[in-house]
Formats: structure tokens, sequence, C-alpha cells
């Protein structure tokens, strides 16, 4: 295929994407989802296939800082865009507020789900940091869990904004 | 569950863009926010040759005020046009109803226009484009055009867009002191309705008028106004009596399918349902202005 | 020597997970994380008929494709193994294989597999694929399927049944002939399955210079698996190196050796390694299902409404399963009592073959649909007889001063205080205010409900229950094994053949040990992966029936037991005194008596390991033991066919309160209250989420979830847009409250737990829902209780028609 367009090359195309704070590159074919460009061309393997339909959320990642289904973009089309994943989060060893959430509140089982329902969460208190148990459970309404039943990762992220709370309380 | 192979390209002005898919004729292929587009490319449902994306057409993503109305556009992510202050103002009615597309990560992708011109007769935002009397803007090789939303939905998944044209823009007219309504009945929250109605009434001297409108989601190859409902509206007060009445018709002409998530006879019972209480809604704005 | 006393443990307390940090990072390594140079990606064609003839399977063009490396059809597959043996054994058993011969059978049955560069291509060159197909017709009704004249699935077969038999345990017919009351009742029981959210993968590699196979998979039953796969592939067990990696959920649905066999003979073929993983639609239609079918309960009572008997007629829809069959049947036997002291039972079993997903183990196999037709029976008796729900499941149950109580089946429940659960569940609920607040609230036209489920969650399969289908032995009893190791430097390592898959194995075991080796449990590593050249295991090595309690924790406490003597003698060797005057404690060894007389653990295990000359005259080296682990519950069938199908008891009570949307049927769950007693609980945090997410499993099956084949065998929910899993905001809260009372047969007094949400959801919120539709009369008969047919027989009911 030959059809114009920037750094297209024999139908494969050439992407800049700055990951956890990282530049990386690729060149991948337009059909490549953003979902298998993390995973195949840079080993980022926290971000897992669910459905790859759209339906269960295993494959959410922050996009520009907004949750985006990995699954349903197109490595392309985040060309330009910075992404935050699951492993970009902790600082060192030092877990995010919500990952600490989820140990201390065991909110989490086989941990498949796990990476999209944390930065689902942790989009969530960045614009709502004092959300009731219902808009938590609007918020992750998007995200399957097969292991927990919920009820200890509702619990696990109003862990999460209150320590939040705490901290931007704190001087 | 891979797409098939293709090829793409993201220009960066709209003249472009038009050329390129006019020349790529039924191969090409429009990706907006691809929530509904991708899932589909995954199942291999859609199989283009080309996705021409607008992600670079930054004209195209921003609300606007348009006189007394508002006009979005198409590139305008759901979840900022559900938020944007005159949207919520000027088309309330809009603003409820992207509140049901999926769940945030799909509004963050999703755009107005993508689901417009995907035009699934389950979505949400035709629904409210045609209750609102919507027009949208459609740019093609031989310029712009404006189509009104009742003349744009033509059937499953097809417009009035013709090969090589986009839909840019989306203007909605001034609706104030109108009530309105968006009500959806779904097996879950975030799923695509079972049914649904999107509902303005508009009185004119006490009784409702004309731009009043009623329209039903679900049940048909496309969002539906369901005129003989209307009728039983135009020209009566905003009484119970006449809701119900026009409520009870609601299902009139409309032959839904029976499928794992219902039969035709529930379908139809709910679309009364939704409307009813659509109405219900709608009159009660009406009232406390 | 002693140990600190038990209140002092480990065992016991709700400890955060060790495991947890890894995954919390998106550093755990699942099955489709692994990586191998120049692997290869498998990519499978489907059937897309349930029954028809292959005419024609021309895979040539494919095979001649770009980036594509091999290809495999059903033929290909049968000239080089010898056929998958059928569990059951049938007369003139089928030849059946990995891939499609002759027949498929099920939509989305495995016709050709091929490996390429990568999945999009792999995906491309299954389009090039051209198969014939006659179609034959489909075999949907598991019913009509034992129709003499029905459509036969395998030719060489008699019929389509693959077991039929009838099992009386007692004197029913006096009973029934006795009974004051007799209520009956059909209950239709539909599919669906727990979907873990990472699906089924095998990844596969052939050491060329020594034929070893490696295969990595997350398999449940890695004892089971690598016999069936090693026979296969024609290569002794001892060449074949099975590693289980992280497992993203499995609910017993990740057990498929014919993947691994197509993935191993791929791998072969090519000299590369390959890799297989189910896509959603994949997995969905074809891993397994949860067998669907007809259970027709008709329960005696005497005229105080005691009951007497029960006789359950089951058919079970197997789907194409030649695999693992009669599970659903089997496993029946171990609740059809539910927590009643019913003493008379007759169970008529049909396993039957049908055009349909095969079935296979999901979180209860069976038992939820027993307990659904049981407690849902018992509320039809309530009704029939004008007593309270509650009021008849009390005057039923199994007074606590009857355990361990031998059921008719065989079976012995070990411990718990039925009456006591049902007691504190009502009261956690607010029973009597729910019931005020139902009757405000229908005198206001509203649909509310409230519901009971008591349930007996049998764990720790004996598998010597087959033979009841079998008449085969060969194989019985059930264990798992485990090792033990203290490392040089004093840190402690464990390993089972038991998989982990969100179960929190790591920290329980770290929990146990810790305990028995006076040792912190986080100097205890835990192996988070099988690993079948490293771990100890034996047949019934691996995740399922909830056996973790039942014979899990048996080989951890022999091994570290073995190693905690061991140690015990070196430090007395060392230390000048007598083993029985050792004291170990937070990892060092005193001697009672002398303070200051000491040595570590780490010193013990260096001259185990380094000082051997130290060690006492004769004595081996090493700080290291294996227990393979046998449950002394088990037994085998005895003349009257009487067994322990499953060997522990534990039990719960569910109360859900309902509010039924008149308009459009849809359910809401007001309340949802548990009280259950898996003994003791050697980490509470992680019992409670089982609860919670068994429960979860329950309430989705009951409102969402269903498989739906039209008459020709067509799925029609092969995707999550409409196959409806349960969302955060679908689940409601739970209320929890737990009793512990240990088993006497267990090893550390612990039962299972993670299928008790799952049994008694289905009937607790299906009783709620027919309490709160009772002013119409309608009859809950079958799930789910989607709006759609909650509507509609509202409807019928409103129209005088019944439900």
């Amino acid at each position: 295929m030959s059809v114009t367009g920037g750094a297209a090359v024999a139908g494969r195309h050439a992407i800049a994407i700055t990951v956890n704070d990282v530049p990386r590159r690729a060149t991948v074919a337009a059909r490549t989802s953003l979902l298998d460009c993390l995973r195949e061309e840079w080993a980022l393997t926290g971000t897992h296939a669910g459905c790859e339909h759209g339906v269960c959320g295993a494959c959410t990642v922050l996009l520009d800082g907004r949750p985006a289904r990995a699954c349903l973009t197109l490595a392309v089309q985040a060309d330009g865009a910075r992404v935050t994943t699951i492993e970009g989060l902790a600082e060192g060893d030092r877990l995010h507020p919500v990952q600490e959430g989820f140990w201390e509140c065991h909110g989490l089982q086989c941990g498949f789900c796990t990476p999209g329902m944390v930065l689902t969460a942790v989009h969530l208190l960045e614009t709502n940091p004092a959300p009731t148990e219902i808009e938590i459970r609007e918020a992750l309404a998007g995200n399957l869990c097969m292991c927990t039943g919920y009820q200890n990762i509702v619990a696990a992220v109003a862990w999460a904004a209150a320590r939040l709370r705490e901290r931007s309380a704190t001087p | 569950m891979k797409p098939v192979d293709f090829d793409y390209v993201a220009p960066p002005v709209l003249e472009e863009a038009v050329a390129v898919l006019a020349s790529a004729g039924e191969d090409g292929r429009v990706l907006a926010g691809g929530q509904s587009l991708i899932p589909l490319l995954n199942l291999r449902l859609v199989r283009p040759r080309l996705l021409v994306d607008l992600r670079r057409l930054t004209g195209l993503a921003g609300v606007r005020a348009a006189g007394d109305g508002v006009a979005i556009g198409a590139m305008t992510r759901q979840a900022d046009a559900e938020t944007a202050p005159l949207v919520r103002e000027r088309a309330p009615l809009l603003a409820a109803a992207l509140a049901h597309v999926g769940h945030p990560a799909i509004r963050f992708r999703g755009t107005v226009g993508g689901s417009l011109a995907h035009a699934d007769p389950l979505a949400e935002v035709p629904a409210a484009a045609l209750a609102l009397d919507a027009t949208l803007t459609l740019t093609g090789p031989d310029g712009v055009r404006r189509v009104a939303a009742e003349d744009f939905f033509q059937g499953f998944l097809a417009t009035a867009a013709a090969p090589g044209e986009i839909l840019t823009e989306i203007e909605i007219p001034a609706c104030a002191g109108r009530g309105w309504a968006f009500v959806e009945f779904s097996r879950r929250h975030g799923d695509f309705a079972l049914a649904g109605a999107a509902v303005v009434l508009a009185l004119q001297d006490g009784r409702l008028g004309p731009a009043s409108r009623i329209v039903v989601l679900g049940s048909a190859d496309r969002c539906h106004r369901a005129r003989a409902a209307e009728a039983r509206l135009h020209g009566e007060p905003p009484t119970a009596s006449v809701l119900d009445a026009a409520a009870a018709v609601a299902d009139a002409g409309l032959e839904p399918a029976s499928d794992v998530h219902g039969s035709a006879e529930y379908r139809r019972h709910l679309v009364r349902t939704m409307t009813a209480r659509a109405l219900g809604l709608a009159a009660a704005r009406l009232a406390a202005p | 020597m002693t140990l600190h006393a038990a209140t002092d443990g480990w065992v016991g307390r709700p400890l955060r997970r060790v495991e947890d940090p890894r995954f919390l990072g998106g550093r755990a390594s699942y099955l489709d994380d692994l990586r191998l140079p120049d692997l290869l990606h498998v990519a499978m064609l489907r059937s897309p008929h349930a029954h028809a003839r292959l005419a024609a399977v021309d895979v040539r063009e494919a095979a001649a494709m770009d980036g594509v490396a091999a290809v495999l059809t059903g033929e290909d597959v049968a000239g080089a193994m010898e056929p998958l043996r059928p569990l059951i054994p049938i007369p003139n058993p089928p030849r059946t294989y990995p891939l499609a011969v002759g027949k498929v059978r099920y939509v989305g049955e495995p016709v050709v597999a091929l490996a390429a560069r990568d999945r999009a291509t792999a995906e491309d060159a299954l389009e090039r694929v051209r198969v014939e197909y006659e179609p034959l017709p489909a075999v949907v009704d598991p019913e009509r399927a034992l129709d003499p004249g029905a459509p036969r699935l395998f030719e060489e077969m008699e019929s389509n049944a693959l077991w039929r038999d009838v099992l009386t345990y007692g004197d029913v017919e006096g009973a029934f002939a006795r009974a004051a009351h007799v209520v009956r009742e059909r209950f239709t029981i539909h599919r669906y399955v727990s979907t873990p959210l990472e699906t089924f993968g095998v990844m596969a590699q052939v050491e060329p210079g020594t034929g070893l196979v490696t295969i990595w998979s997350n398999d449940q039953r890695p004892g089971l698996t690598s016999g069936v796969v090693a026979a296969a592939l024609g290569i002794p067990q001892s060449r074949l190196r099975l590693i289980a990696p992280d497992i993203g959920g499995g609910f017993g649905n990740k057990r498929k050796a014919p993947y691994l066999i197509v993935a191993a003979m791929l791998a072969r073929a090519t000299g590369r390694p390959v890799k297989y993983v189910e896509d959603r639609r994949e997995s969905l239609a074809a891993l397994c299902h949860a067998a669907n079918g007809v259970i027709d309960i008709a329960l005696a009572l005497d005229a105080d409404g005691r009951f007497l008997a029960v006789h359950v007629r089951d058919v079970v829809d197997e789907g194409c399963n030649l695999q693992n069959p009669t599970l659903h049947s089997l496993l029946k036997l171990s609740n059809i009592i539910g927590c009643y002291g019913i003493e008379a039972v007759r169970f008529e079993a049909a396993a039957v073959l049908t055009t349909k997903c095969p079935s296979g183990a999901n979180r209860g196999i069976g038992k939820p649909a027993m307990c659904f037709a049981l407690e849902r029976i018992v509320d039809v008796a309530a009704r029939r007889l004008g007593r309270d729900p509650a009021a008849l499941r009390a005057a039923n149950l199994i007074p606590a001063s009857a355990l361990p109580y031998r059921t008719p089946v065989g079976a012995i429940y070990d411990s718990g205080d039925y009456p006591e659960t049902l007691r504190r569940a009502l009261a956690l609920a607010g029973y009597e205010g729910l019931r005020r607040t139902q009757a405000t609230a229908r005198a206001e036209g509203r649909l509310i409900g409230i519901g009971i489920a008591a349930a007996i969650e049998p764990s720790t399969s004996n598998l010597s229950s087959y033979m009841l289908a079998t008449r085969r032995p060969g194989t019985s009893g059930v264990g798992e094994a485990a090792l033990v190791r203290v490392e040089l430097d004093g840190s402690v390592r464990v390993a089972t053949g038991n998989v982990a898959s969100g179960q929190g194995y790591p920290t329980a075991i770290a929990q146990i040990v810790a305990d028995e080796l006076g040792v912190a449990p986080s100097a205890v590593s835990v192996s988070p992966w099988f690993d079948s050249h490293e771990n100890p295991w034996m047949f019934s090595s691996g995740s399922f029936s909830n056996k973790f309690s039942g014979t899990d924790t048996g080989a951890i406490l022999g091994a570290a037991r073995a190693v905690r003597d061991k140690l015990v003698t070196v430090a007395a060797h060392l230390l000048e005194a007598a083993p029985g005057d050792v004291v170990v404690r937070d990892g060092v060894l005193g001697v009672r008596g002398a303070p200051g007389r000491q040595v570590t653990v780490a010193e013990v295990a260096t001259v185990a390991y380094r000082d051997l000359l130290a060690l006492p005259p004769g004595m081996a080296g090493g700080l290291e033991a294996r227990h393979y682990y046998v449950s002394p519950l088990a037994d085998v069938p005895d003349a009257d066919r009487r067994v322990a199908v499953q060997l522990t008891f534990s039990n719960s009570v569910h109360v859900a309160a309902v509010e039924v949307d008149r308009a459009t049927g849809a359910v809401r769950i007001a309340k949802y209250a548990i009280v259950h007693d898996c003994g003791r609980e050697i980490n509470p945090r992680i019992v409670e989420a089982m609860v919670h997410g068994s429960t979860a499993h329950g309430i989705g099956a009951t409102l969402l979830e269903e498989f739906v084949y039209d008459a020709e065998g067509q799925l029609l929910t092969t995707t999550f847009m409409d196959y409806l899993k349960p969302t955060a905001l679908d689940v409601p809260p739970f209320e929890v409250v737990s009793l512990e009372s240990p088993s006497p047969r267990t090893p550390l007094g612990a039962k299972g737990v993670g299928e008790g949400g799952a049994i008694p959801s289905l009937a607790a919120i299906a009783n709620a829902v027919e309490d709160a539709l009772a002013p119409l009369g309608v009859r809950v008969t079958a799930l789910p209780l989607s709006p759609a047919r909650l509507w509609e027989a509202m409807t019928r009911a409103g129209e005088g028609r019944g439900a």
C-alpha cells in the first residue's frame, strides 16, 4: 500500500510516544493497537488484554492524562501522546496511594484487572478527590473484575482518596 | 482478534482528508475517536483498506456559541462536550444523553461526530441530535453542505454522507425554555440501551407546539421520531393524560426484532415506558424553568 | 520441643498478601507476558457450524503465505497421536483429537491451527483456509438428545448418553408413600461460566537436542494435564516440563490439554517456540461452560413439615464433552441434601452429549444448580404449607449436636452450627424488619421480596467418586505435595503442586510454614509458579474443588514438620541438649531453662549444608523435606454405592432483599447478607474477599449471564457485549459475618471457601424475586432473571395465564 501520510513506509508507520515519561519509538503496522504496541514493542506487559473489544477495561491506560482503552486505540493514533501505564505509577519502590489502597484493602485477587482498575481510580481521584461510594462504583463500572466482587476495590479507592486528601492537607 | 491489514493517514488539513477519503472510495473509512469503529475492526466485521484519521484537524474540536444555540465540532470528545458549560446550558438534553454513552474511558476518546456518523440505532447521541433538531455540516469534495438530523440518519449504520464527505460540525438551535429529558433502559450501566427516549417539549401559548419532539431508540434501524406520539402532543396542554396518551403510541410504526435481550413485545413496551418516563421528566422541567 | 501457642501464631491473622506488590506494579508474569526468541503465534480456525461433516479442508494457500510457518489440520494431528481418551468408559469409544476430524460438533470447535510471525498474520492466513462443511442437524436440547431417533454426535456410540444411572440411598419409596406433602418442580438450568479475565493460553518449546518439551500454560490441573499431553505427544512424562506462571483467574475453567498438544506439535513442526492465547470470542465459545440442563425435583414432607426424602432427576447437557464428563452430575451428590437431615435420596443421572461447547469445571460445578433446585423447592414447600421459609428451614436443619453427620450418600459433614448460621444471617439481614418493610411496600404496589438460601459448601473432591460413573478403579483419593527447604542462610522456600490464580496461596502458605518453623512469614518465600521439574506434585495436584484446606495444608505441614524435626535434632546436637528441651522462636532455637544457649536457624542450616561434619554422626545433609499428603478422609464406593464425593463441608446462609421494577422487569438488590462458616480461617482477609467474589459470580449468573444457543446450535452470545458480566454497579455491597467451627477432620481445621458464595446466591436471589412477585403468582423456574424474562412472566401472570 502506498497511500500518502507522513512517515508511512510500505504500510508501516514510525511513531513516538512518551510512556511513563520515557520517550519511545517504534515502527508499527497501522492495525497495531496501542495495547499490542506497549506489550510487544516495548515489553510493557502490565497492560493486559482482556477482551480486545472495549468492554472489560483490563487494558486501560492514561492517554494524555485520561483513561483510555488501549485495545480501542491504534498505536498510530497515539503518536505524539503521553501515556501512563501501571509500570509508571509507583515512584521506585514507593507505591502510589491507589496501589497502596489496593494492597491495604485486599482489592485484588488474580491481579489481571488491577492495572486498569488502578489507573481508572487514579484519574477518578484526580478529578474527584472525595467520591461517594456510588461515584466510585460508577467510575469503575467500565472495568470488569471476575475475582473480588468489587467490594474491596471500592474500599481501596475510598482508602486512597482519604490518603491523598491527608497528603494534600499536609504542607 | 486483530483487524485486517489497512493503511492509515492523519492529514493535517481538512481539504487533504477529504481528498484522500474521496480517492479511496468504498475502501476508505474515517477514524474519529475509534470507540465504535475499532471493536468492529478487531472483530473483522469492518474491513477497510484505508483509515483517514481526523485527529490532527484540531479545528474540528471545540464548542462555540452559534446564535443562541451551540455548535460542536465533530472531533469534540464526548466527555468534553458532556461537561462543556455551553452544552450544559444550551443543549442539556445532549449532555444528558452523552452521560449514557459507555463509560468514562470511552467518552474520553469517543467523539460527538463519530457517534453521529456511525449512526448506530442504539446510540444516544443521534437520538439527542434528532430530538434537538440539530443541523449537521458535511464537508466533501464538492464543498460544504448542511443536513438536518432528520435527513441525516438513513438506516442501520447508514447516513446521508456521500463517499468522501466528512461530518465536521453539529449545530443545535436555541431551545431555552423547553422541557427536555433523556431516559434509557439498559441491562447494565454503560451498555447500549434496550430502549430509550429523547424528548423535547415546547410550549406555545400554554399548549405543546410543533417543536415538541419524541425520539425513541432501540427498536428501529435508526433513531426514530415517534410521530404518532408527537401528534398526540401538538396543540394540547402538557397534562398527565396528554403525556400518557402520547407515550401509549410511542411504539407505533416500530417493528423491533426479538433477540437475546428480549422479545419484540418487550421492546415495544420498553419504548412506551421510557417515553412515558421521559415525557414526565420533560414536563416537570417545563413547569419549573 | 514446643512452639508458641496457636493464639500467638501467624495462622488466623488477616495479613496483607505478600505477593501483591508485583501485581500492583504490573510486574506479574502471566502467560501472555512470557517471551522467547523467534516466537511464533498461533491462531485457530473454528467451526461456524454446530454439527457438520468436514468434506474438505484445503490449507495450501494459507501455508504458502508469507509469514506462515506451519499449518496443522485434524488429519495431521490424528496421524501423529493416539486419540484422546474419554474419561468415561463407553462401548465403542469415539476417537477424538485436539482438532476436528471428519466432523465438527460445536460452534467454535478448532478445525485448523497455524503458526505465523504474529497473531494478525496468523488470523490473515486463517481467512485463506478453505473448508467445505456439509451441515448436519444440530442437537441442542439435552432431553431430546436422548431420543432414540436423535442425531448422534458420534456414530460409534449407541446414543448421545454418556452416563445414565439411578442412585438410591435409603427408603425413598417408603418416604414418599408416607409423606403428607410432596412438592415438585421442574427447573431449567442455564449455561454460564466464570470467564477469568485472563483467557487460556499456552507457550511451547521443543529442545532439539534432548527432545525435551517445555510447555508454559495457565493450566489449573498440571498433575492431570501432564499425563494427557505426554501421552498425546508420545513422550515419557519425564521429558515433558510443564510450567504454570501467574494465572489471571481460573475458577476451574482453565484446563484444555488439547491446546497444549496443538502448540507442542506446532513447535515440533517448526523448530521454533510457539504461543497461543485465546481471544475473548474463542474463550467464550469454546473453552468451557458450566453445563445447562434440567432438574426435576420432588421433596417429601411429613405432616409437621419435616423433610423425608428428595428425588432428583437430573439431565446434564455436557455439550461436546468427552474429556471430563459427569462432573456436573456426580458433584450434585455432595450437596443433594443441603444442610437438612434428609435421610432418603434418589438421584437419576443423565449426562448427555449435545452440539455445544464442552462443559467443564466452573466454580462449584453442579452444586450451584443443585442448591438452586433444593432451596427453591424448600420455598415452594413453605408457600404450599403456609410456613415462613426461614422457619421451615430452621425446622429441618441438621442440629449442631448431630455433627459429624453421615449423609445417606456417604459423606460426613464435619463441623458447623447450621441453625446458628441461619439465626445469625436472619439477624444480620434484619429479617423481621425486612418483612415489615415488604408488607408496607406491597400495600403501595411495590414488588419487594426476601430470599433465603442455606447451603453446604462441599470441598476437596475425592477422585474415587468417579468410580460411581466409570466403575473403573485406578484413580482414587486425593492429595497434594509440598516441598519445604531451609536455605543455607536460614531463609525458607516452599513449593507445592498447586497453582495460584488469585487465592492468596503464597501468603497463606507463608503463614502456615512460619508457624511450624518459628520464623516470620517474610522469611518464607513461596514459589509463585508451578514447574513440574521443580515442584513436587502428583496426579491430583492443581487447583480444584477448594482442596487447599483439605490437602495442601496437610502437605505443607507434613514437609514443614519434617524440616522442623531435623532443625531441632541438629540444634539439640549442637547445643548438647535433649531434643525435647529445644524451643524454636523468631528464627532462634534455644534450650528451655538455659538462656543464652541458642543457635539460629541459619546456623543450623549452615551445618546442614556446609559444615557437614558438625552434623550428628550418620545424619544426611540438607534441610529439606517433601511431603505427599493423602487425605485420610477419602474412601471408595461401598456395596451400596455410598461414597464421600467431597470431604469437607463449609456452610452458609445468604439472605437477599430485592425490588423488581414492574415496568421494566429490572431487579435491584437492596440488601445482601451472608453468614458463613469455613472452619478455621488461615487468613480472614483472604477468606472474606473470596466470599465477596464467589457471591458476585452467583449474582452474575442469576441476573445477567447466559450462553444462548438457537435452534441451529448457533451461539448468540460470543462477546462481552452480549455475554454480560456484572460490574461494580451490579454487585451490591455485601454484609458478611463469619463463624469459625474448626473441622476436626482437616490438618488445620480449615475448610473450603472459594465456591461458597457461588453456590447459594442463585437460590437466594431467585427466592427473593419469586417472593417479590408472589402477589402476581409468578413462579421462578429458570435463570437468568433478565428484565425481559421477568416482565414477560409478570405480563402473562397479569393475563391470568400463570408463568
